[in-house]
């Protein structure tokens, strides 16, 4: 059976030498929703990049039953879509239309195809309406909102996210979950916050020194108290 | 140093708006083919990024209360090259136009001549002509300073001769060019030194960013900021008596204000007959009002048609404010009433 | 910050907000064009030139102490200018007024136009601005001819401006709190670079992830727009209303006044 995402003895080594992911073995399933939780330095993030073809190391990556090369990265990139950890740099056009509409253009749709796409993108996370104001007019959680619209806009069938959650106040995350909750995509998020991780995940996978410890449903995974606190995580509330 | 439509003419505007429109489209044609498009966010940023820098001040020593700051278009000359430096400082020219009212519409071509095009070429050239692949730390200082200083003063001296041609002012052409060129001196200074020392700092933290440009280490040293400093005040001070010598009798056009003379007319006199040439044109071609020098009754006619206009125009302008309130105000009602 | 409201009051909705951006941009030029045009020494007819900014500033409902305030802030430079005239020209002239005649010079009507024509081009230039969004205008630029490449990269300079300001501010009172004793000249130097630098490198930092964020959304260096621009019935009423505006009282008023 394919699985949406499929990493098989991946390694990857930064440029001065330190190994930031060492044999990663992960599969993810169509529909699920995985956690990648783990300390700072972890290597959550370099993993995301691995995933969606930023980083090109030892060992298969394959996407959606393609196998990430050189030659297929666009493919591969309008399969998977990735919300960056900072929202501005991936709000880089003057109006939300042009930020949601990039994405469906570069797929080569055509303007009402494109129009159609940003209004149900904008919909989807909450900002019916504001497809003519400039990033810079946003609130943080209406930035992150909007960032995950111009990914959503691609129909990709997976979503990879990096630190969602940071810097939104309690009512901004709560709003975030609700709009995670009912998205259909396959989801892979990497958070350093437990309490976000436990309310929108199905499964979780802790990582540490570029390493997966271990994976699973994320309830029991993340209820283990000796295997949180020695990677230096807590059990949520 | 921005310039503003009304000291310019017509003539002058859209000669200068040509030659401004006619550089930059030439210089993206051809930097669109040689430079790849992932540049074109690092473009964006560096324009906000000048707009930034160009907040960052400091105090100056014996002056209390007065500040500078960097101008930014040598620093970006040298570590990104002229074309794409011209490209940016235009957009940031053209943005402080557009957002920020900072010069008029009409003046958008002298500006992005003076400040955009001339400082990013002429700093260029002139810091690798005198760096010319050399690794010492002194040339590179040099270089750099020197590309600042000449680079600033060649947009500066561009403004006198602008308004000169345009014929609105009255400050006389070679008292204008002697105050642009004195000013910016110290602004080429001040410029100099900032970028230098901010050349260092990349250096320091992202080498890689400057490989290309910096051919050796610079450094920025006590000893060399103070050499600079004397440097500069050496040839500031015979700049100022090359001036008072020139006018044995004090500057001639001091003798232009005789407050204890009132019917005095002054005598401006310009050395440069070209300039007088074009003067002599504009006041030919302006009509002169006929409020010069008449006799009472010619111009009652004359003000009460003036009063006519202005409060006219002033009524009207009222009229429409109030009328637009009104109607505002009746909306606000309308929709918290229902 | 105060710069930022005139980007927010574009975002407000009027009859002027809503006609098209070429339109504006090309009538705001020719407006200019003809104000700078009149004679050095015109003083009333500026006040009739004045109405039609101003009409237009009232129904996009932009506040006019604002704009006023906003005037006198880049005003510096043309004031310093336009009071070189009484000082180098005292050439004597005589104005009337109404009932009243006053004895001047022709250096003060020098300069008095230019501060006149000074504040109503500045007038018009803020009521273009802020009755249209910069998305817009640069979009109305592309199509009167500006090059790709830079409606391209003032569409990512106008994104992160206010981001970097921000930085700046931050970096600024990061300065001022340390630094509450007065510094040095050298050190301040050294302080300033170490600022712009910092504010540089963290520049190249940002355009990096953007460019990742772009290959993340299929961008293979074709940059595709869509056309979101059309003039309308209302702008061509505009144009009407603002050429017989311009052109009338240019052939039948200034002969009057002069």
């Amino acid at each position: 059976m394919v699985k949406a995402i499929k990493v098989e003895n991946f390694s990857y080594k930064y440029p001065d030498g330190t190994i930031a992911l060492n044999g990663v073995t992960l599969d993810v399933e169509y529909g699920e929703c995985l956690a990648l939780i783990g300390p700072n330095g972890a290597g959550k993030s370099t993993l995301l990049l691995a995933i969606t073809g930023f980083v090109r190391g030892t060992g298969r990556v394959v996407i959606d039953g393609l196998e990430i090369t050189n030659g297929n990265l666009k493919q591969v990139r309008s399969r998977i879509g990735c919300c960056l950890e900072n929202p501005e740099d991936q709000l880089f056009m003057p109006t939300l239309f042009d930020d949601v509409a990039f994405g469906p253009l570069n797929m080569g749709l055509d303007s009402q195809q494109v129009k159609e796409r940003v209004n149900l993108a904008l919909a989807e996370v909450g900002l019916a309406g504001m497809a003519e104001r400039a990033p810079h007019h946003l609130s943080a959680g209406q930035k992150r909102a909007a960032a995950i619209a111009t990914v959503l806009s691609m129909s990709p069938k997976i979503i990879t996210l990096d630190e969602p959650d940071g810097s939104l106040d309690p009512r901004n995350r709560n709003n975030l979950v609700k709009l995670l909750a009912g998205l259909s995509q396959t989801l892979v998020i990497a958070t350093c916050n437990m309490d976000f991780a436990a309310a929108v995940a199905d499964e979780a996978a802790v990582i540490d020194g570029g390493r997966v410890i271990a994976a699973g449903p994320a309830k029991k995974i993340m209820s283990d108290s000796k295997l949180m606190t020695s990677h230096g995580l807590e059990v949520p509330r | 140093m921005h310039m503003a439509n009304e000291l310019l003419s017509v003539p002058v505007a859209t000669g200068t708006l040509a030659i401004a429109a006619g550089g930059l489209g030439l210089i993206c044609r051809k930097v669109s083919k040689i430079v790849s498009s992932d540049k074109l966010p690092l473009m964006g940023i560096l324009g906000a990024f000048i707009f930034a820098a160009q907040m960052v001040n400091f105090q100056f020593p014996a002056m209390p209360g007065t500040s500078g700051h960097m101008v930014g278009a040598v620093l970006l000359a040298i570590i990104l090259g002229p074309h794409l430096a011209a490209i940016v400082i235009s957009s940031v020219i053209i943005v402080q136009c557009l957002i920020f009212q900072d010069g008029g519409l009409l003046a958008l071509g002298c500006n992005i001549i003076n400040m955009g095009l001339v400082p990013s070429y002429v700093g260029y050239f002139l810091y690798k002509m005198v760096t010319a692949g050399q690794s010492s730390s002194r040339r590179i200082y040099i270089g750099a300073m020197l590309a600042c200083l000449v680079a600033l003063e060649s947009g500066a001296v561009l403004v006198p001769v602008e308004a000169t041609l345009s014929g609105v002012l009255a400050v006389p052409f070679s008292t204008f060019l002697v105050t642009m060129v004195g000013v910016h001196f110290l602004v080429g200074l001040v410029e100099g030194l900032i970028t230098v020392a901010v050349l260092g700092y990349i250096q320091q933290v992202r080498p890689d960013l400057v490989l290309d440009s910096l051919p050796g280490k610079i450094r920025l040293s006590r000893k060399t900021v103070l050499v600079t400093l004397l440097v500069f005040a050496m040839i500031a001070a015979a700049g100022l008596s090359l001036l008072a010598s020139k006018m044995p009798d004090g500057l001639e056009w001091s003798y232009r204000e005789r407050p204890d003379q009132p019917g005095f007319k002054p005598v401006i006199t310009n050395e440069n007959t070209t300039i007088e040439a074009v003067d002599q044109l504009q006041s030919k071609y302006t009509p002169l009002p006929d409020y010069t020098l008449r006799g009472a009754s010619a111009e009652t006619s004359k003000g009460w048609t003036s009063f006519a206009g202005v409060s006219g125009s002033l009524l009207t302008m009222l009229a429409v404010w109030a009328g637009m309130s009104l109607m505002r105000r009746k909306e606000a009602k309308a929709m918290s009433g229902s | 910050m105060h710069h930022a409201y005139i980007d927010k009051f574009a975002y407000q909705d009027s009859s002027i907000h809503r006609l098209d951006a070429r339109v504006k941009f090309i009538i705001t030029v020719v407006f200019t064009a003809v104000v700078i045009s009149l004679p050095r020494t015109s003083v009333s007819i500026l006040f009739c030139y004045a109405v039609g900014p101003f009409v237009v500033l009232v129904m996009g409902g932009i506040p006019l102490r604002f704009v006023l305030k906003h005037i006198l802030y880049v005003s510096p430079f043309v004031l310093v200018l336009a009071f070189t005239g009484p000082w180098y020209d005292r050439t004597a002239a005589a104005v009337a007024f109404g009932p009243w005649i006053w004895h001047t010079t022709v250096g003060w009507l020098r300069c008095w136009s230019i501060l006149g024509k000074f504040v109503v081009t500045m007038l018009a230039l803020i009521a273009l601005i802020s009755t249209t969004r910069f998305a817009n205008l640069l979009a109305g630029l592309q199509r009167l001819g500006m090059p790709r490449l830079l409606v391209i990269q003032m569409g990512f300079l106008y994104r992160y401006i206010f981001l970097l300001i921000d930085s700046a501010h931050h970096i600024l009172r990061a300065r001022a709190a340390r630094s509450a004793g007065g510094v040095a000249f050298g050190r301040g130097v050294k302080f300033a670079a170490a600022m712009v630098g910092s504010l540089f490198v963290r520049s190249i930092d940002t355009a990096e992830h953007i460019n990742a964020a772009m290959q993340a959304r299929g961008f293979d260096g074709n940059w595709r727009t869509i056309n979101r621009l059309e003039v309308r019935v209302a702008d061509y009423v505009f144009i009407v209303i603002a050429a017989c505006f311009i052109v009338g009282l240019y052939f039948f008023v200034k002969p009057v006044l002069g």
